[in-house]
């Protein structure tokens, strides 16, 4: 059994160039093998921070080399270490890192400099792109000096005039129109997607040589994520710069990114060509995230592959491959010692850091050997048609307005915002309606309405047959709410963290009136239901893994037999890996307690997966509304086409050459014909 | 610009409205438990009963009367002579209020510009040395005086000057009063006013400044994890630099708004300050009042103090409005 | 002229309460944002001796089968992988891992044994002292501190001593009542008034907002000051808690708004628990650590005010004594007989310094981000993030 620092000594005596030669040489990416020098190496980068639970070993003996023009993708879950390799190399980590190994900008080291130092680097050679582009922008200073700013630091001769007009000129790049006027605007005058884009211009502002963006998209809609993934091409070839794009999502990395790093647990799994590893992920983790993740771009016929167990804690990695314990293919061996990349096809430049190597090679083992547990979807309801069952919830033509308040000092009333504009839908006993929009589309306050039992000014809301319009007493609502109930998207705020699991469960049955032993009773059969120990009764919600509270939040919504679930993004704050098990679940309670379910969600790859209708809801009216193949096969509405445009499909060759749709003003624009 | 007078109109409404039920109650809660009556009956020899009545009901303070009937014989003189009432003695509140408010003023002006120079100088550079010896040493020095009790932080420094005082055979510092030369030459009058300010000035620096101090560091530690300070630094700009154009800038905000509220209260003065230095300030009016049954007195201190607070609640307001480009003013 | 400790020399409202609202926030986003963080260090230990499991996962065998040739369900699946994963958790009580934070810190150790100490004092001083704080002694006043006179006298002859230990209990009393007096009135309205939402919660600002524009101070002397003899004690304690909430109840309130739109406070209610219910199962216990330290904390005011309003004469009066009314007393002899004067002020200062430090050790126990976490190294003491300020980095 080998520790941790024997780990990191084997790690050295890998002869890192040899291995990094491969893909110099015999990369096939997209733009085939890198030539001249490399403008970063990173050799053996080890970052730790100190907390309490002991030592966390963050990033464990990394090693790549950026080249310009070229685009490296970093791919990993929560806790992975890729924002850490991330802020180690533009020197933004936190003063108590302990950052170890090389980083070397076209030959200068750039570990052991001192903060002074390295600024002179920082957003002239490299630059970055932060996840949240509502809290990157300081709240108090127009994006016009933020953006000079960027331009002063390193060239402080700089005349006004001149910045002024490189200012409009990056502005004009990033697609910000009327970019002259906007240089006075405060950031929060401006949308998510266009603070994205005051960001970007300060990245590219002194034309830098790496551009590292760290989850760029991920709090953003996906029309508006189609549209910075565009910039961010045409901001690497405006500069040249080599860019480090980090993200969970495989969909993401695959139009844009020319080569794919993988991490698990601070350490590198698996390195190739962005084509190569889609076609042939050699490493079992790899496999599993594209056996976990549901496609987009096909119809569902198969269950997801959970990975099952969750990611190791990175203060206490566990001898042996960090992946062993969720392995399907470990043996014995991998419990013992820790496997570094080598090359599974020197042809291809392709690294793979697994002991079973040989096996998957030599046997040519894809995901759907490793995970052989593609079992086919059962077909819910073959037995009664749909309109023969019952419908569980009605909306017809419900209207909601709001009056909108401007923000600040003086709130006065700015207009009215129709937040559902007659939103009609059905849900049958036992089927899945998704309802799908970007924020603002009104998604959730429909959602609200029908949680609050709500009588709508205009249309009406029936469940389960009864109109909330004759809900007199409170009585009544209360014997509704049985049979209505809701799960949140966030499992760590839904479960209230004082309270142990048994309370936590018996709450809606409390509040239901039912007896201690029924009670008790129930909840056996609950945890049971949704796979939880029931020995784990007295724990609190924070002894368990995300997936698992979410399991835990499930079973509270299941406890008084309700005949509709709302769920509210339900899986969209979970790890790739955690998700398919939540999805999987839900499909088994329903073929068992043939609930329906009304799933709100902006993943549209998981909605194809899991329900049967879609409605698509835009600036409050539902655009359209069908059975969920016929919707993503033969969209209507021309909003939905620009949508399903949108989507990010994990599979390079047809992500990178299908046609984008913009949605603009009601009509469908190419979006290479859209200024960008 | 209509709008914001307006909105500036809305409040003072509101805050009028809160004033006036706030006093009310004041009122009546002092007519409960406050009694002029027992000045007169305690005095030696007891003066006749008559003369008693005849005294109190002059004043509007006999208890014989209904209260509803002084509540609004007091409220119509407010009304119609902005007339606040008599004390017991028959001397008016009014004139009394306005001699005192210059003696507060003068105590509380310089030490509130020192503890808000000092306060927020100290939590700038603290936070920016976060857990160093420094803020450590800074951080224990607040938190002791945010623990001692006032009144033992004033009777200690006084102890300490009187001590120096004799050990030294000057009088270098004067614990009571704001001045006691009684010459025409302006130079030494000042330096006596210095000599006697200069105590109770230390004493309530020392508290307010603490206060700043903290909240101070507490804001700019806020900010300075902010996510737009990192945007900074990968601009190039280097930590210190990012702290200072950025962080900074934010942190003053709430800051600003907490100067807005003590700006209202140099007028409302110190009461244990001026209590312990015995100066004729309205703090100490207030602890007379009370000790002399005085009902309107008290109501009247109660009502001026919150029209102070009230508008350093508006003046907090604009400050925020004039800084924060995210509130709107127009 | 309000403030939070009813000191009267702070003058403004909103500086303080804006304070304490920022702390608290701090405090508990701290502690909800990072609640695993307790578990995760119980948990820790556990996962180290974790055991390997090889025997069960052998290549491509899939693990657990459904019964009788059944595809197993997920739930089967997942609880088939938990009893492999063998996360054997080593248990402890939320309440046994704060005391063992607590008093891994030297400072919270140190003030809690000077409170013991104190309180031993009030407690058995009395009976110790040769002299009763009643008594005077005419043959020895304002004498320096003796055999005789352990703490010497004051210049009526009484004996300090007595008068300190005396006044030490009434501190300790009155400071503690009025702690656990506002606490409990701040948390049930500021909650409620959080929790009640639209009409009520306007009408229940403005009410709080109208009660902070009187100086609390001027209302807690006028009920005060009407009372007197041995009595005087329970009145002062009644008049300091029935205006010394309403600073603290707006802030648990700016609190409980967070917490009010927490989703677990939203199942709750679309399962039909009662508002009444939530207030009391969700809304009081997650703002339970700030209410515990604030509790403490407040006790520091209580004794604050006490000291103040009995130096003024309006609170503690003969034939009753206190510590603020001693050193009313000795404050007009400073020169003669400074002890009456040093020495109630030294006790004053250790017994607020030891609730502090009591006080700030409870903080940093109840903060999973403080430095009283421990198993820190030394080198990397200051600014440890935790196991989800890492997390963060990399979403």
């Amino acid at each position: 059994m080998s520790s941790n620092t024997q780990n990191t000594e084997a790690a050295l005596t890998v002869p890192v160039d040899d291995v990094l030669r491969y893909e110099l040489l015999e990369s096939n990416g997209p733009k085939n093998a890198p030539t001249g020098d490399p403008v970063m190496s990173v050799r053996d980068l080890n970052v730790s921070f100190n907390t309490e639970a002991g030592t966390v070993h963050a990033v464990r003996g990394v090693n790549f080399d950026l080249w310009g023009g070229r685009t490296l993708g970093i791919v990993g879950e929560s806790g992975s270490g890729k924002s850490v390799t991330a802020l180690s190399l533009i020197g933004l980590l936190d003063d108590n890192a302990h950052v170890k190994g090389s980083i070397k900008l076209r030959g200068t080291e750039l570990i052991g400099l001192t903060d002074e130092e390295m600024s002179q680097y920082r957003g002239a050679n490299i630059s970055m792109i932060f996840q949240d582009p509502l809290s990157a922008l300081t709240p108090m200073f127009s994006i016009g000096d933020q953006l000079a700013e960027a331009l002063k630091i390193h060239d402080p001769e700089m005349s006004k005039a001149d910045v002024r007009a490189r200012c409009i000129e990056l502005l004009e790049l990033v697609g910000i129109p009327e970019a002259e006027d906007r240089l006075d605007s405060y950031p929060h005058e401006f949308s998510g997607g266009m603070r994205q884009r005051v960001v970007i211009a300060i990245a590219i502002a002194n034309n830098p040589d790496i551009i590292i963006a760290d989850e760029p998209t991920t709090a953003l809609d996906v029309t508006i994520q189609a549209q910075i993934l565009d910039l961010l091409k045409v901001a690497q070839k405006e500069t040249g710069a080599a860019v480090v794009l980090i993200t969970h999502d495989l969909g993401v990395v695959a139009g844009i990114a020319d080569d794919i790093m993988v991490m698990y647990a601070g350490r590198a799994v698996e390195r190739a060509s962005v084509d190569t590893l889609f076609a042939r992920p050699g490493q079992p983790y790899t496999m599993g995230l594209f056996a976990a993740v549901p496609k987009p771009h096909m119809p569902s016929n198969t269950r997801l592959v959970p990975i099952k167990g969750n990611p190791p804690s990175l203060a206490a990695i566990p001898p042996g491959c960090p992946f062993s314990p969720r392995c399907p293919i470990a043996g014995p061996e991998c419990f013992k010692t820790e496997p570094h990349l080598e090359a599974l096809d020197p042809a291809e430049g392709h690294l793979v850091s697994c002991l079973k190597m040989q096996q998957i090679r030599d046997q040519h083992l894809t995901y759907k050997e490793v995970y052989p547990d593609l079992e086919p979807l059962t077909p819910k309801w073959a037995e009664v048609p749909r309109d023969e069952r019952p419908v569980v919830l009605e909306l017809k033509d419900v209207t909601k307005v709001f009056e909108v308040q401007s923000k600040g000092l003086i709130r006065r009333t700015k207009g009215i915002v129709t937040a559902m504009d007659k939103v009609s839908f059905q849900i049958h006993e036992g089927e899945t309606l998704a309802l799908v929009g970007e924020s603002g589309s009104g998604k959730s306050t429909t959602l609200m309405e029908i949680m609050d039992l709500a009588v709508p000014k205009e249309g009406t809301i029936t469940v389960l047959g009864k109109d909330t319009r004759d809900l007199k007493s409170a009585r009544e609502r209360r014997e509704l709410r049985r049979d209505l109930q809701v799960i949140f998207q966030d499992p760590m705020s839904s479960l209230d963290p004082r309270m142990p699991i048994y309370d936590v469960l018996a709450e809606p049955l409390r509040a239901q009136h039912w007896d201690k032993n029924k009670i008790n009773r129930r909840i056996g059969e609950l945890m049971g239901l949704v796979g939880i120990n029931p020995d784990y009764v007295d724990r609190f919600p924070s002894q368990f893994s995300g997936g698992q509270r979410q399991r835990i939040a499930i079973a509270r919504s299941l406890a008084t037999n309700p005949k509709l679930l709302l769920l509210d993004e339900p899986i969209a704050s979970l790890d790739v890996s955690i998700q398919a098990g939540i999805i999987n679940l839900l499909e088994d309670l329903q073929t068992q307690l043939k609930i329906s379910y009304l799933f709100v969600a902006h993943d549209l790859a998981v909605i194809r997966h899991i329900s049967d209708t879609v409605a698509v809801m835009h600036l409050g009216k539902i655009v359209e509304y069908g059975e969920t193949e016929e919707v993503f096969n033969n969209p209507q509405d021309p909003y939905t086409k620009a949508l399903l445009s949108a989507i990010p499909i994990p599979d390079p060759p047809v992500e990178r050459t299908r046609l984008r749709l913009v949605y603009k003003d009601g009509e469908l624009v190419p979006a290479n014909e859209v200024h960008v | 610009m209509a709008r914001f007078l307006t909105y500036v109109a809305k409040r003072v409404i509101n805050y009028a409205v809160m004033i006036f039920v706030a006093t009310s109650l004041t009122f009546f809660l002092a007519s409960a438990f406050m009694s002029p009556r027992s000045n007169y009956e305690s005095r030696t020899p007891r003066p006749p009963q008559e003369s008693i009545e005849q005294s109190l009901t002059a004043n509007n303070l006999n208890d014989k009367t209904p209260i509803m009937e002084r509540y609004t014989t007091w409220l119509k003189g407010i009304v119609t002579e902005f007339d606040w009432g008599n004390s017991p003695t028959g001397t008016s509140v009014n004139s009394e209020i306005s001699q005192r408010i210059g003696a507060s003023v003068k105590l509380m002006l310089l030490s509130t510009v020192l503890s808000i120079v000092i306060g927020v100088g100290l939590g700038v550079y603290t936070a920016q040395r976060q857990y160093q010896w420094q803020d450590r040493l800074w951080g224990g020095v607040a938190a002791l005086f945010l623990t001692v009790p006032t009144v033992v932080l004033a009777i200690l420094i006084v102890f300490f000057a009187i001590e120096i005082n004799s050990a030294s055979g000057m009088r270098i510092f004067y614990v009571t009063g704001l001045s006691s030369y009684t010459g025409d030459n302006v130079l030494l009058a000042f330096l006596d006013f210095l000599q006697h300010i200069l105590l109770p000035t230390i004493v309530l620096t020392i508290i307010s400044a603490v206060g700043y101090h903290v909240n101070q560091r507490t804001y700019l530690l806020d900010e300075m994890h902010a996510d737009y300070v990192r945007t900074a630094r990968a601009k190039g700009l280097t930590k210190k630099q990012a702290i200072r154009k950025h962080a900074l800038r934010a942190s003053l905000i709430p800051t600003s708004v907490n100067v807005a509220f003590s700006i209202a209260g140099i007028f409302t003065g110190a009461v244990m300050t001026e209590k312990i230095f015995a100066i004729h300030g309205l703090g100490e009016y207030f602890i007379n009042c009370i000790n002399n049954n005085d009902i309107y007195g008290s109501v009247a201190v109660a009502a001026f103090s919150g029209v102070c607070t009230l508008v350093g609640a508006l003046l907090a307001d604009l400050f925020a409005a004039a800084l924060d480009p995210r509130i709107k003013m127009s | 002229m309000t403030d939070k400790s009813q000191n009267p020399d702070l003058q403004d409202p909103g500086k303080l309460t804006q304070e304490t609202v920022d702390h608290a926030q701090r405090l508990h986003e701290a502690e909800t944002g990072a609640d695993a963080n307790w578990d995760t260090m119980a948990r820790d230990d556990a996962s180290r001796d974790e055991s390997i499991e090889p025997a069960t996962v052998i290549d491509g065998t899939p693990v657990g089968e459904g019964p009788a040739g059944r595809r197993p369900t997920n739930a089967e699946l997942e609880l088939e992988s938990q009893r492999l994963e063998h996360t054997e958790v080593k248990r402890i009580s939320y309440a046994g891992l704060i005391a063992r934070r607590f008093f891994r810190q030297k400072s919270a150790v140190a003030g809690l044994t000077i409170l013991a100490v104190l309180a031993l004092l009030a407690i058995f001083g009395p009976m110790i002292s040769p002299y009763d704080y009643t008594d005077p002694d005419f043959a020895a006043l304002s004498v320096a501190p003796s055999a005789e006179h352990w703490f010497g006298t004051d210049s009526g002859g009484l004996d300090l001593f007595a008068c300190v230990v005396h006044g030490l209990g009434r501190s300790l009393v009155i400071g503690i009542s009025y702690a656990l007096i506002t606490t409990v009135l701040a948390a049930i309205i500021g909650t409620a008034i959080a929790y009640a939402r639209g009409i009520w919660e306007k009408i229940g600002m403005w009410c709080l907002d109208m009660l902070l524009v009187i100086p609390s101070f001027l209302l807690v002397a006028m009920i005060v000051r009407a009372t007197s003899g041995g009595t005087g004690w329970l009145m002062l304690i009644f008049g300091l808690s029935a205006f010394g909430w309403i600073g603290y109840a707006r802030t648990l309130r700016t609190m409980a708004l967070s917490l009010r739109e927490r989703d677990y406070v939203k199942a709750a209610k679309y399962m039909g628990v009662s508002p009444f219910t939530i207030i009391v199962r969700h809304l009081i216990p997650n703002l339970g650590s700030i209410l515990i330290i604030d509790t403490v904390l407040g006790v520091i005011s209580g004794i604050n005010s006490e000291t103040a309003y009995s130096f003024l004469g309006l609170g503690i009066k003969v034939p009753d004594t206190s510590l603020g009314y001693i050193l009313s007393q000795g404050s007009s002899a400073m020169l003669t007989a400074p002890w009456v004067v040093l020495i109630p002020s030294i006790v004053l200062i250790v017994l607020c310094v030891s609730m502090q430090l009591i006080g700030d050790g409870l903080r940093d126990a109840f903060d999973p981000y403080s430095r009283a976490a421990g198993n820190v190294e030394e080198e990397a003491e200051d600014a440890t993030p935790g196991p989800e300020k890492l997390a963060e980095h990399d979403i």
